[in-house]
Formats: structure tokens, sequence, C-alpha cells
């Protein structure tokens, strides 16, 4: 098992009850399907705010970065950069806000 | 360009910059910057930009100051409340700096108007409060080609970059729709650190300052993101999309759409956009007051019922499906929050659970302060 880093915007977490950053377990690849696949089992109120529901594709308004990279085009079955999968880097899920 | 000797001495530290210099100061003289929205953003992007010399500023703010704008829109100040804020913005802006002019644009920017507006300018700063406002703006400036100085703010958390630069991305690269209503809590909603916008806005206005100045590295191609409880600032990369309907290769939006439709509401900090069934507060207090057998349920958060609240029944929203058990269904109940956001969504999630008799207090505690109870307070 492998503990993956994961930082979620301010209104996600509010939702999901955590605060700062949240890791999640995962066994085998790690993968943008494999955390988000953990991260809605440990925090189902998740469910539907970052991929959509049935079809679990991103939504439009949320987008994926590790490593200052933008991985949000990639396949959800792309392996994760190293210093992710390794833990020494989050996997950044960054959403948009109007606040001004 | 010439400048006067008062002018020198005020521009002094520009001017002995190599950065700046005589050059620089008179492109900043000849700028013309226009600012959208005179609050958490636009006050330290206008006062800063005003300070800097930039010769034309323009200002649009349909709103009027209020008291509960004094804990971040540094601008306005306690006498000004209920005054227009572009007048109150112009009256500061002038008293910083009597060298500039300032366009004041007292109304909402549309798709009727953003055009016209923005085409005077050759800078947009963008310190709106709503997805529909920075959708129109993001996609008025790629249509006529003004870079758009953009950033956002949510409790200790914001956002930074610059848009529509040639061959640089466009807000809707980023974020090709919005999200639904409700999900996303405004800053009235949700609240807001009154020092981010201030951190946000410095950061607009010097990348406006090097954009006049044709100097440095802009937040093009970058998406800054700024953490102020943690004080940690992470660079994002950013590429345009060949894909973007606006800017994309193929586009497909060439002039300015309903942006309220798109967004699905009035405006994310007015509206929910969920149509469920509302009690007006004078409604309520009827009924309470003729001794109707109603629950109240307050699904706000714990330490906004220590601020106020009008008894009843508290289940904060996010612990409703887990706490569904203690409403029973034939009861009435009218669920309340702030402002009526959240308590919207719960009336929905409890009459998609079978609730039938359950209604949404209308404009929230906030308007039962203001229309029924004047001795509560407002927050």
């Amino acid at each position: 098992m492998i503990r993956i880093r994961v930082q979620l915007p301010a209104h996600l977490r509010t939702l999901a009850h955590v605060a700062g950053e949240i890791t999640v377990q995962i066994d085998g690849t790690v993968t943008q399907r494999s955390v988000l696949d953990a991260l809605e089992v440990n925090y189902p109120t998740l469910r539907g705010t970052i991929r959509d529901h049935i079809t679990h594709r991103r939504r439009a308004f949320v987008r994926f970065f590790a490593c200052g990279e933008d991985l949000s085009l990639e396949s959800p079955d792309t392996p994760l950069p190293e210093p992710v999968a390794t833990g020494r880097e989050p996997f950044l899920v960054v959403g948009a806000i109007a606040g001004g | 360009m010439n400048f006067s000797n008062e002018e020198i001495l005020r521009y002094s530290r520009h001017l002995i910059m190599p950065e700046v210099a005589l050059a620089g100061q008179a492109r900043l003289k000849a700028a013309r910057v226009l600012c959208i929205g005179a609050g958490g953003l636009g006050s330290p992007v206008a006062l800063y930009l005003a300070a800097a010399g930039v010769g034309t500023l323009g200002i649009v703010d349909f709103d009027v100051v209020d008291s509960t704008n004094l804990q971040r829109q540094i601008i306005h100040s306690t006498a000004d409340v209920d005054r227009p804020k572009v007048e109150s913005a112009a009256e500061r802006l002038h008293g910083i700096n009597p060298y500039i002019t300032v366009r004041t644009f007292d109304t909402q920017l549309t798709s009727d108007n953003a055009l016209g507006i923005i085409r005077e300018f050759d800078i947009v700063v963008d310190g709106s409060d709503n997805f529909a406002t920075r959708y129109l703006v993001n996609d008025a400036c790629v249509l006529e080609g003004k870079p758009y100085v953009y950033a956002s703010v949510y409790r200790f958390e914001g956002q930074a970059s610059v848009f529509a630069t040639a061959g640089g991305p466009c807000y809707r690269c980023l974020y090709p729709e919005p999200p639904p209503p409700g999900m996303v809590p405004s800053c009235a909603e949700g609240g807001v650190l009154g020092v981010l916008p201030g951190l946000l806005g410095v950061i607009q206005a010097t990348e406006a300052i090097k954009l006049v100045l044709r100097t440095g590295d802009t937040l093009a191609g970058r998406l800054l993101l700024v953490d102020a409880l943690s004080m940690r600032f992470s660079e994002l990369k950013l590429s345009r999309s060949p894909d973007c309907p606006v800017c994309g290769d193929h586009p497909t939006v060439h002039e300015l759409i309903d942006y309220e439709e798109f967004c699905g509401v009035r405006g994310e900090e007015h509206d929910d956009g969920l149509s469920v069934p509302e009690i007006g507060p004078a409604e309520l207090k009827r009924l309470l007051d003729s001794g109707e057998d109603l629950l109240l349920l307050d699904v706000r958060e714990p330490h906004e019922r220590e601020i106020v609240h009008i008894g009843g029944h508290f289940i904060p929203l996010g612990d409703l499906p887990e706490r569904i058990h203690e409403l029973n269904s034939a009861h009435q109940i009218v669920a309340y929050c702030k402002s009526g956001v959240r308590s919207a969504r719960a009336v929905e999630f409890l009459r998609s659970a079978g609730f039938r008799r359950v209604r949404n207090l209308r404009g929230g505690i906030n308007a039962w302060a203001e229309l029924v109870d004047p001795s509560l307070p407002r927050y």
C-alpha cells in the first residue's frame, strides 16, 4: 500500500469534513483514477464534485496538477509522476472560485 | 510626455529604477487600465495603480458600499456606507494622486456594454465576485485582444494569472465551464480572510504594471495558488487549449453571449439556482405567532449559530445525510441558513428523501433580522 498526498480546494475540504492535506492508501499503480477512486471511497460526499457521477470524467471546473504540471488532459489511467506515487509531492485538485 | 516638477518628485522612487525610469513612468501615465469591481480585489488594485501613476484608471461597479465590505474593501471608509462604490473609490483615488484621470462606470458590466467599455482601455483587471462576470470579462478581453489580469479568492485561498495575451491561455482554457450554481460557495456565503484580496489584488496590480512597462515575466501561462493559512505560494503551468471555444484553433464564440444563462444563475452571490418551495420571513413570523406546528431547521455551521440564531433544530448541511433520521417527514419544516443558499440545498436534499412539507426561509436569518426582528445582528 502506498500513501498518496492529496490537496483539495477549500470548499471540498469543508464538504469532506477535513482540514489541510489528506492522504489516501493505494494498492497497485498510482493513477488519477486510483487516487480519485480511493478518495471517493474514503470521503463519499466528494462523489460527483470532482468527477461526474456517471461518466467519472473530470468536471470542467476542476483541474489536476502535480509537480507544477497540468495533468488534467492526461488519461485517468496514466501513472502519476514518481514524486506523487512515492508521497514526496501532493496530487493537487484545483477548482474554480469566483470571490473578489 | 512631460512631467511637472511635482510629478517628478512624486514618482522619484520609480524614476531612479532603470527598469522604470522616465520612459517607464511615461508609459504608466499613458496607460489606460480598467478595474472590474471596486471590492476586495479592486480596492488594492486601484489604490496601487493610482499611486503608481497609471494615467487613466477606469472603475466599473454598480453596487453601493455596505458595512460588510469594510473588513477588506480598503478603498472605502465607514462614512462611505450607502454611497455608490465608484463615487467613493474615485474620491479616494483623486486624494492619493490628483495627476491621474479616473473614469467611473456606475453600471453592471453586461454583454451589451462590455466590449464598448473594454475597448477604451489597454488592460483589464478583474476583481469581480461571480462566475458570470468572469466569463464575460474573459471573452470580451479575448475578442478585443486585451490582457486579462485575473485573481479570485475564497476563505484563505487565492488564484492569480494573466490571461488573453498573445499565444497564452484564457480563463476558459483553465475552466471551460463554471461550477453548477451553489456547488462553490461565494465569499458572502463561505467567508474570506480580509487581507487575502489585499494580497491577491497587489499581485494583480504588479502584473498590470509589468504589462504596461513591458518588463519582467508576467503570470501568463502560469497559475499562482496562494494559501494564506500555510503562507505557501504554488505555481502551476497552464497552456492555451487548442479546443478552447474562445481562443482555440477553431473558436466558436465570436461575440458575447448570455453569461447568466451560461452560468445557470443570475450571479452566484445572489442566487443558488435551485427551485425549491420558499417562505418569506413575514409569513414565517405569522405562522409561528399563530402557533402552527412547525419545525425550524438551522443548517449552518456551529460557529455561525454562535453569532445569532432563531432557535429550531440544528443540523449543519454537511451532516444532514447521516442525521436525517432526527427529522420527521410528516412535520412541517422550514430550513434556514445565513442567506438562503445552503438551506435551499437542504430543502432539495430533504425533498429528494421524501420530505414533502419542507420549505426554505427566503433570504435566511439575515432577512429575518432585517424584516422581522431588527434587534438581531446580521452578518
